[in-house]
């Protein structure tokens, strides 16, 4: 009987080991991503768009395989689509985000799909739904994921404050993709953020050079010496 | 059955008696023979057996999406038509072709190899249209 390992992908399957990040404030919600897809270790490309959409205010995060989450937001797509014809009016994010995990987790065991739904709905306002690999649905005010993630949960739960305005979201967003692409090797490229309020969906860019920069780290070996001899010496030569 | 299954799973049926069966779903051994362990066993490649329910799966999921989208009737009506129309009172092993079906299921502007390719060397089989009827009334 063959175990089935789904954290692994088929082999020559397109990636999308990312960083992913959505954050709700008081008007509405700030998603973000990076945009690299690697197969492998080749970029398949390097200015990848992971916030789809899926409904006029309802965006959705993708990680995990490019084109098992496609075919997921695709199908959510349509569906919503047509429940906003049956009902008259724009689904809630809810209902987007329990569509998405009842795909997620009644085809648990052929996808590796790590989601987050975030949007603006008139009875609720902002929310932010997580959905990570197993199917499972996870209301939060902030939700990270991909494999760029692990890296900044740390900054991320220094840093986040309740009641944040639309800049200081923005900011923070910012800041914490910047930290993720720059420790994990599978994140990286642009910056891509969406700004969803009642009136509107507004996208945001940040350019490859202009991404925030933190400690860089430098090269510390034979430079802090005051004695000029030994600043001088040779690094040990290892054998190969 | 409530399930969104957008691909065929992994179904592990190691033994089947299919091909050999009569109309009560036994082995036929007056026709057949003796069962055999070799013809019974059989490990169907995974490829196989995903191509072989692939459509049949995305027609589940589009039903169960529509009974979660519009109520219980609404593929209960669209099943209720395609068996309306699969009611035919030929007998089965003539060729024949039903156009109406074709259109419910959305295959009607839909070329697959079996339209173009000919179509006269079909008819290899000896036609025995005794096991046919037999097989079709007993439904």
């Amino acid at each position: 009987m063959e175990t089935i390992d789904i954290a692994r992908l088929k082999s020559g399957e397109v990636n999308l080991g990312t960083s992913i990040m959505a954050v709700q404030f008081k008007d509405g919600v700030v998603v973000g991503a990076d945009s690299r897809t690697t197969t492998g270790s080749y970029i398949a490309n390097r200015v990848t768009d992971k916030l789809t959409h899926v409904h006029d205010r309802i965006y959705c995060c993708r990680s995990g395989s490019a084109a098992d989450t496609q075919a997921i937001a695709d199908l959510v797509h349509y569906y919503l689509q047509l429940n906003t014809q049956m009902s008259g009016s724009p689904p809630p994010v809810h209902t987007a985000a329990t569509i998405f995990q009842k795909f997620c987790y009644d085809n648990k065991d052929a996808l590796s799909a790590g989601i987050i739904v975030a949007g603006w709905d008139k009875e609720v306002g902002p929310s932010v739904y997580n959905i990570p690999l197993g199917g499972g649905l996870f209301k939060q005010p902030w939700a990270i994921g991909g494999s760029g993630s692990t890296y900044v949960y740390g900054y991320c739960d220094a840093t986040y404050r309740d009641g944040m305005n639309r800049d200081e979201t923005v900011e923070f967003v910012k800041n914490t993709l910047a930290l993720a692409m720059s420790r994990d090797g599978s994140s990286g490229g642009v910056i891509r953020m969406c700004v969803i309020t009642e009136d509107k969906v507004e996208r945001l860019f940040v350019p490859g050079d202009q991404l925030p920069k933190f400690w860089q780290g430098r090269e510390v070996l034979g430079t802090d010496h005051k004695d000029a001899s030994l600043a001088s010496a040779v690094a040990m030569a290892v054998d190969a | 059955m409530d399930s969104l299954r957008i691909v065929p799973g992994r179904e592990t049926k190691p033994a089947t008696v299919q091909d050999t069966s009569n109309s009560f779903g036994l082995h036929d051994a007056l026709k057949y023979g003796p069962r055999s362990l070799a013809a019974e066993v059989t490990k169907t490649s995974t490829v196989r057996d995903r191509l072989e329910n692939w459509e049949a799966t995305q027609d589940n999921m589009k039903l169960q999406m529509q009974r979660q989208l519009f109520g219980l009737h609404m593929p209960m009506r669209i099943l209720m038509e395609r068996k309306i129309v699969s009611q035919n009172p030929h007998m089965p092993i003539l060729p024949q072709s039903n156009l109406h079906l074709d259109i419910l299921m959305g295959r009607d502007e839909v070329l697959d190899c079996a339209d173009f390719m000919g179509s006269a060397a079909e008819m290899v089989q000896p036609m025995d249209i005794h096991a046919d009827m037999e097989k079709k009334l007993r439904m």
